[in-house]
């Protein structure tokens, strides 16, 4: 725990040193990168361990007299930790070239600084021991990410997105600050161990003010909103670290409730599974209709939160129903796609970023041929594609089988439980379908094919410091690919300190993790010896170049490219229940056309929903009580003195 | 020995059917057809040949016919044919090949992406939509065939102690799943009704629009990872309708082919008799297969049969 601290510390100055050091811009961001890596490689030594022992460690400080700041990390805090020292370094050497304005190099000290701040919060969050310390970094990390969103503040979307993201963070923490009220008041105590004495009825009140809370940091449809507008403002290396792995403390938030409630009851499960499916669907749905990068991006997050909360409900329903192996399996999946969700999201938001910086765009429409440009990008865009999408011999498939053979072990159970199992695996199905239609989309849109703007075609490969974090982030999701034992076993240690968890026969693990990585091996042989037998049939072959073949239309540009919208529009419409599209078409009125017009947008209904139930009343009735707000100064004074006067009144009473 | 035997045998002979296929339209066409062999003569001139490469390639778009080759010899590994032991065989193994099969077809949409060809694009597009509806049927044979034996392995849904089969007490729902599976065939392998290989207007394909710029050994390999994975199809079919158990050695085998053959024939009548679908149905008619296993699966569940 000490190795821990040390590392924090050692971050925090890191953070700290750039805030004197941002005269000389260079030398400020070798210095941070430097530190920051410092500090998470001492980090992951100090994680690291929790894995083999068994004992938890804890560390408790007295704080102004009243409280207690204690931590402990057990094996669940320590698999949280470990994305985030493992990904915010990288993100941290991306940002060398990435930030590269020098007339911003106060900004981007300050930048620094909160990040540092951002990476201290998450760790501490996932350590927290009690309530008052708890909500002490929670509220630190959100404040933090919030500095970060606002990096570009002088423009109005950023600003708008930033109070979005600000409204949703404060909303959600009073949220999980109720519901860690309402354990107070019946079991007394601050201390995290205390939840579990409460009363049934109180745990349930407890978790589900929590669920919204967590759920709303994390990204649960549909309290998703600020995701898609936070990303596109923030920088992309804090986008990748946001949706990479601060979502992710949503997620550690409602594991970590689950387990200190102690419950047996399988309404929790179910909740948690139901909302896993309807982000995990509705969400990749929503992104193959947006074509902003990043908000396509920051969707598939909703999606992905949605992947793992099936595991995690599935495993939910494994511990309520008495099914170890898939109670085990469920939540390994979940806490296995934790971390390859930081891996391939954050590899792929710094693609973005490196698309971003040369062409100035995030309209996927505008883009295309980028990989002959951007080989670099490009291919470790394809890779971190492959990943999301689910598909072997990469690291998704790994996660997203262990929570199939979760569900499909659920399929014993009857009735109702049956029936959300099913639903289970056929929404995995269909989210992986659907994930690898979008990302064909994305790669096959943007990288692939002619570039269809002059920004696209002028664009080139960036700098080192960019391509060498993607680079290892993206063997990240070959290696666990296929060489997952030592991930699926990592994942089954987190879980070990959990209540209720009964460990999953070693045999069993050992055996599914081989029979992945034989799949995953076998394909690779396959795919090599096909790649042989090609080379063999292209001896001494004539090897020519021409143009596409256009069906015989012979003055094809590139702008008759099919875009991305067309790709994704027949997948949209056909969830048109879920999803408002809006199109308009001009028609072609003469018999002689002119300039024709089309638009279509796809609209997102929970925010609509919001606007329309929530914001709109809430507006109307505190709009008729503007006339509090006047201004006066005297008067405000007024307001404190009445305000005191009637919490005497109230005190004397009682 | 025994099943690399076999696997070869499956390798080496799975472009014959499609010839099938050709004989059973010429004969309702009034013509003579094809010769039997007519895919071994196409996959050798192709073979023969050199390629043409757009211009707007990259390596994605060499990559795509040898990923697409590879995944379906792959898939074939995990098969039992005629209830011989497959290569490999595990616990889960079809929700790995199904996502092997993903794949394949991930790469081939990306090829076909690659070519900056609108009408490749639009088949793209169409494989896209149809595959991801197809999965939910796919994955509900997963959960049906989970209800009936406990397995999740192509070895163990056709042999082992307890195999899914048509003549055990509760396998009449495997008519229901014969027929959806039939369906699936037909879509995934880009038949009539859902897509028409014969077709000679780009903008009605999905298939073939998506591999128009792939030529000599390339196509090649496109053309044979279209056999496999029509064969696969053919011979999941053909198991569930071939009792296990009642059969064995030499004689299960040649009821096996001659079901094999039954289920090509089937498709080119299909092929004789009906047209494409407008593209708008295609969903419904994916649907209605899955529709037709979910029925499989509530009376299995809810023990009427």
């Amino acid at each position: 725990m000490e190795n821990f601290f040390i590392a924090l510390g050692v971050l925090l100055v890191g953070g700290v040193l750039p805030l004197f050091f941002y005269r000389l811009f260079r030398l400020m961001k070798v210095i941070y990168i430097t530190v920051t890596m410092l500090g998470s490689v001492i980090g992951l030594c100090a994680v690291l361990p929790v894995f083999g022992h068994r004992e938890v460690a804890t560390v408790s400080w007295p704080w102004l007299h009243l409280f207690a700041l204690s931590f402990s990390l057990d094996s669940l805090s320590a698999f949280f930790v470990l994305p985030i020292v493992v990904i915010c370094p990288l993100t941290a050497i991306y940002a060398f070239h990435y930030m590269d304005k020098e007339r911003r190099s106060t900004r981007t000290a300050v930048n620094f600084f909160f990040f540092s701040l951002l990476i201290v919060s998450m760790a501490l969050v996932a350590t927290a021991d009690n309530i008052i310390t708890f909500a002490l970094v929670w509220e630190v990390m959100s404040l933090s990410s919030f500095f970060l969103v606002m990096y570009e503040y002088q423009r109005e979307t950023t600003r708008k997105a930033g109070y979005l993201y600000l409204v949703f963070a404060q909303a959600g923490a009073l949220l999980i600050f109720a519901a860690f009220a309402v354990a107070y008041s019946h079991s007394g105590s601050f201390a995290f161990e205390s939840f579990a004495a409460i009363p049934a009825e109180a745990k349930l009140v407890v978790f589900f003010l929590a669920l919204i809370g967590f759920g709303s940091k994390a990204g649960i449809f549909p309290f998703h909103i600020w995701l898609p507008h936070a990303h596109p403002a923030a920088p992309s290396h804090i986008s990748a670290v946001m949706s990479g792995v601060m979502i992710k403390m949503g997620i550690y938030g409602i594991i970590r409730l689950y387990s200190l409630l102690q419950v047996n009851d399988i309404i929790f499960g179910r909740t948690v599974l139901l909302f896993g499916i309807v982000s995990g669907v509705l969400g990749v749905v929503y992104a193959l209709g947006k074509h902003d990068i990043k908000k396509l991006l920051a969707y598939h997050s909703v999606e992905n939160i949605g992947i793992i909360l099936i595991g995690a409900g599935i495993g939910m329903i494994g511990l309520a129903t008495g099914r170890p192996v898939m109670a085990g399996f469920g939540f390994a999946g979940c806490l296995l796609h934790v971390l390859n969700h930081s891996i391939f999201k954050s590899l792929l938001f710094m693609g973005t970023g490196a698309i971003l910086h040369t062409t100035e765009s995030r309209h996927i429409d505008q883009m295309g041929g980028l990989i002959k440009r951007m080989p670099i990008t490009g291919r470790t865009f394809l890779v971190g594609s492959i990943s999301i999408s689910g598909l072997p011999p990469f690291n998704g498939f790994i996660s997203e089988f262990l929570i199939y053979y979760a569900a499909f072990q659920g399929l014993s159970l009857s009735g109702s439980t049956f029936i959300l199992m099913m639903l289970a695996i056929i929404s995995l199905a269909l989210i992986g379908g659907l994930a690898a239609a979008c990302f064909s989309k994305v790669v096959g849109i943007v990288f692939l094919g002619e570039p269809r703007t002059e920004g696209a075609a002028g664009a080139s490969e960036s700098g080192l410091s960019m391509t060498l974090p993607m680079v290892m982030l993206a063997s990240a999701c070959l290696v666990i690919g296929i060489f997952p034992q030592t991930f699926i076993e990592l994942a089954f240690q987190g879980l070990r300190d959990m209540h209720g968890y009964t460990p999953v026969a070693d045999n069993l693990i050992a055996g599914i993790s081989c029979n992945l990585a034989l799949a995953a091996r076998l394909l690779f042989v396959l795919l090599a010896a096909s790649l042989i037998l090609r080379k063999v049939f292209y001896r001494r072959k004539e090897v020519a170049a021409g143009p596409t073949w256009g069906c015989g239309f012979t003055r094809p540009t590139t702008r008759m490219q099919y875009t991305g919208t067309s790709y994704a529009m027949s997948i949209v419409d056909f969830f048109k229940p879920f999803v408002k599209v809006t199109t308009s078409y001009s028609g072609i009125p003469k018999i002689f056309p002119q300039r024709a017009d089309y638009q279509s947008r796809v609209d997102d209904i929970a925010e609509i929903g919001l606007n329309r139930g929530v914001v709109g009343p809430l507006m109307k009735v505190l709009g008729r009580m503007r006339w509090i707000q006047h201004g006066n100064i005297q008067l405000y004074i007024g307001y404190i003195i009445l305000a005191i006067v009637v919490m005497l009144f109230f005190l004397y009473n009682t | 020995m025994e099943s690399y035997l076999t696997l070869g045998l499956v390798l080496c002979g799975a472009p014959l059917f499609p010839g099938i296929i050709l004989k059973v339209k010429a004969f309702f066409a009034g013509k003579k057809g094809p010769p039997l062999l007519i895919k071994y003569y196409t996959l050798m001139k192709l073979l023969r040949k050199g390629s043409v490469y757009s211009t707007s390639a990259s390596f994605v778009f060499k990559m795509g016919p040898t990923v697409s080759f590879a995944t379906a010899v792959m898939v074939l590994l995990f098969f039992p044919f005629a209830g011989a032991d497959p290569i490999i065989s595990f616990h889960g193994d079809v929700i790995v090949l199904f996502y092997i099969m993903g794949l394949g077809r991930f790469f081939t949409i990306l090829a076909a992406l690659d070519t900056a060809s609108p009408f490749e694009g639009m088949g793209a597009a169409r494989e896209a939509f149809f595959s991801l509806l197809a999965e939910a049927t796919i994955f509900m044979v997963m959960i049906l065939f989970y209800r009936m034996n406990g397995s999740l392995s192509l070895a163990h849904y056709f042999g082992g102690a307890h195999p899914i089969s048509l003549i055990s007490p509760n396998g009449s729902p495997l008519l229901l799943v014969i027929i959806s599976m039939f369906m699936i065939l037909l879509t995934e392998n880009s038949r009539v009704p859902v897509d028409d290989p014969a077709t000679h207007l780009e903008l009605t394909m999905i298939h073939e629009v998506m591999i128009l710029d792939h030529s000599g050994p390339d196509l090649a390999f496109i053309e044979a990872g279209a056999f496999y994975k029509l064969f696969f199809y053919a011979a999941f079919i053909a198991q569930l309708l071939v009792p296990a158990k009642l059969f064995s050695g030499p004689v299960y085998t040649v009821v096996f082919l001659g079901t094999l053959v039954l289920v090509y024939a089937m498709v080119g009548l299909i092929e004789s008799i009906m047209a494409r679908f407008k593209m708008n149905l295609v969903p419904k008619y994916i649907l209605t297969s899955f529709a037709l296993v979910s029925f499989a699966a509530i009376l299995t569940t809810m023990g009427v049969v």
